[in-house]
């Protein structure tokens, strides 16, 4: 590998990549567990990161809980509860009501 | 003392490939390691924001063709380029340091062939250019399924002189036998080489009697119609927090269909460069500031399957959920301000 082209780039999931400062991330994280609640709670799913445990805890409303590594994990882990994937495109995010 | 070839003609090397294969990070390499010595790049992006020319910066000139594949509709703005390079280089006596060589980057959409013809049929140019060689990047991991189901994808393969297999690292060998078997049933004369991150990597032998696999008749392009470039802007109400999030559930959802993505986007870390290529995205690389910084912020997507206009509403109702209480939430970007 040529670190001259940027590679080997900084470890981590790349959603976590736009935090430099440790202050920055644990904000970055924080802030995209809350969106990520409220994304999923119409599909009956809730998120929470609350920085301790290392990983971001999917549950339903039953009590299955999950412990993931990263957002990849979370929606591929919630097409698996849901049955479908959770799709931005869906027109459920794209009606203006 | 003479510089030039002895026919004193320039040398043009046509790099393809499909979106995403990995053309501009072997070309990156090439012009950081010196492959082609002195040479003058070309770079050619189907959509109007540019991304490549910011990462080829090793190369001693570069011209770059955004807003229309140079196969297709932008192939006059490609033969005036060229045209505007021989013009430049007549000018110089010829025992001066002249430029010898050029590397045309095609978009991913391009049919190299025709671009190569465009070329050797143009009355001046081919006075002073000599199409050298045709090198296609294939992507080792995605390479099977653009073969099976993108006529544009075989035609590709079937213009290279060379075939440079990337992500050889992301593939076993088993497949990567299977797909350099099939490679060669495409196009048995092109010589296949491999490289991880544009740096050598050698492949794994391939048998005589290697099984290739077996592709399905294309008739037409996919019916859900042809990849076309959509623009997204991100703006300041969007934060990377909210943008990634975003882009992982779309990338999860619909990755088949968005073949491409790529940007610019300004975090509290730097100005981010995010790529990917169908579910995979490249973790994302800082680039430096630079002066000219009015790109940042815009992402090209390539795919098809979904409507231009519905990104945008997506991503903002994406933000919006926020938007409803979370008082708590702290500004990530403390230039651009709060949300």
């Amino acid at each position: 590998m040529c670190n001259a082209c940027g590679n080997p780039a900084v470890p981590g999931h790349w959603t976590e990549a736009g935090a430099a400062t440790p202050g920055d991330r644990l904000r970055a994280r924080f802030h995209r567990a809350g969106l990520l609640d409220k994304v999923l709670r119409p599909y009956g799913l809730t998120a929470h990161d609350g920085g301790v445990v290392p990983g971001i805890q999917l549950s339903t409303l039953s009590g299955n809980q999950s412990i993931l590594p990263d957002l990849s994990a979370v929606w591929a882990e919630a097409e698996r509860l849901l049955g479908r994937p959770v799709d931005p495109l869906d027109p459920v995010f794209l009606n203006d009501d | 003392m003479t510089t030039d070839f002895a026919d004193g003609r320039m040398r043009l090397t046509v790099l393809g490939g499909y979106l995403g294969s990995g053309k501009t990070t072997w070309l990156r390499h090439q012009l950081h390691v010196g492959s082609f010595g002195s040479v003058h790049v070309i770079v050619n992006e189907a959509a109007e924001t540019g991304v490549d020319d910011v990462l080829l910066a090793a190369a001693s000139g570069l011209t770059l063709l955004a807003g229309g594949c140079s196969c297709c509709t932008g192939r006059q703005d490609l033969i005036d380029a060229l045209r505007g390079l021989c013009d430049q280089r007549s000018r110089l006596a010829s025992d001066s340091q002249r430029l010898k060589r050029i590397v045309l980057e095609t978009s991913g959409l391009a049919d190299p062939a025709a671009i190569v013809a465009a070329i050797q049929g143009d009355p001046v140019l081919v006075n002073h250019i000599v199409v050298e060689q045709t090198i296609v990047v294939v992507d080792a991991l995605h390479g099977l399924a653009q073969l099976q189901t993108e006529p544009l994808g075989r035609r590709q393969i079937g213009a290279a002189d060379r075939l440079i297999l990337s992500k050889g690292d992301a593939v076993d060998d088993a497949n990567l036998i299977a797909l350099r078997a099939t490679l060669r049933a495409l196009n048995p004369g092109a010589l296949q080489t491999g490289a991880v991150l544009g740096v050598y990597k050698p492949l794994p032998d391939l048998a005589l009697d290697a099984q290739s696999h077996a592709l399905p008749v294309l008739t037409d392009e996919d019916t859900r119609g042809a990849i076309f470039p959509t623009r997204l802007t991100i703006d300041a109400s969007i934060d990377w927090s909210t943008f990634a999030l975003w882009l992982s559930a779309l990338l999860h959802a619909r990755g088949n269909d968005l073949v491409r993505v790529k940007g610019v986007l300004p975090t509290p870390a730097g100005r981010l460069l995010l790529q990917t290529v169908r579910k995979v995205v490249q973790s994302p690389e800082i680039l430096p500031p630079q002066a000219n910084q009015t790109e940042d912020g815009t992402i090209v997507f390539l795919g098809r399957g979904f409507r231009p206009e519905d990104l945008q509403k997506s991503l903002h109702r994406f933000a919006g959920v926020r938007c409803v209480d979370d008082a708590r939430s702290v500004p990530l970007d403390p230039i651009r301000g709060r949300i």
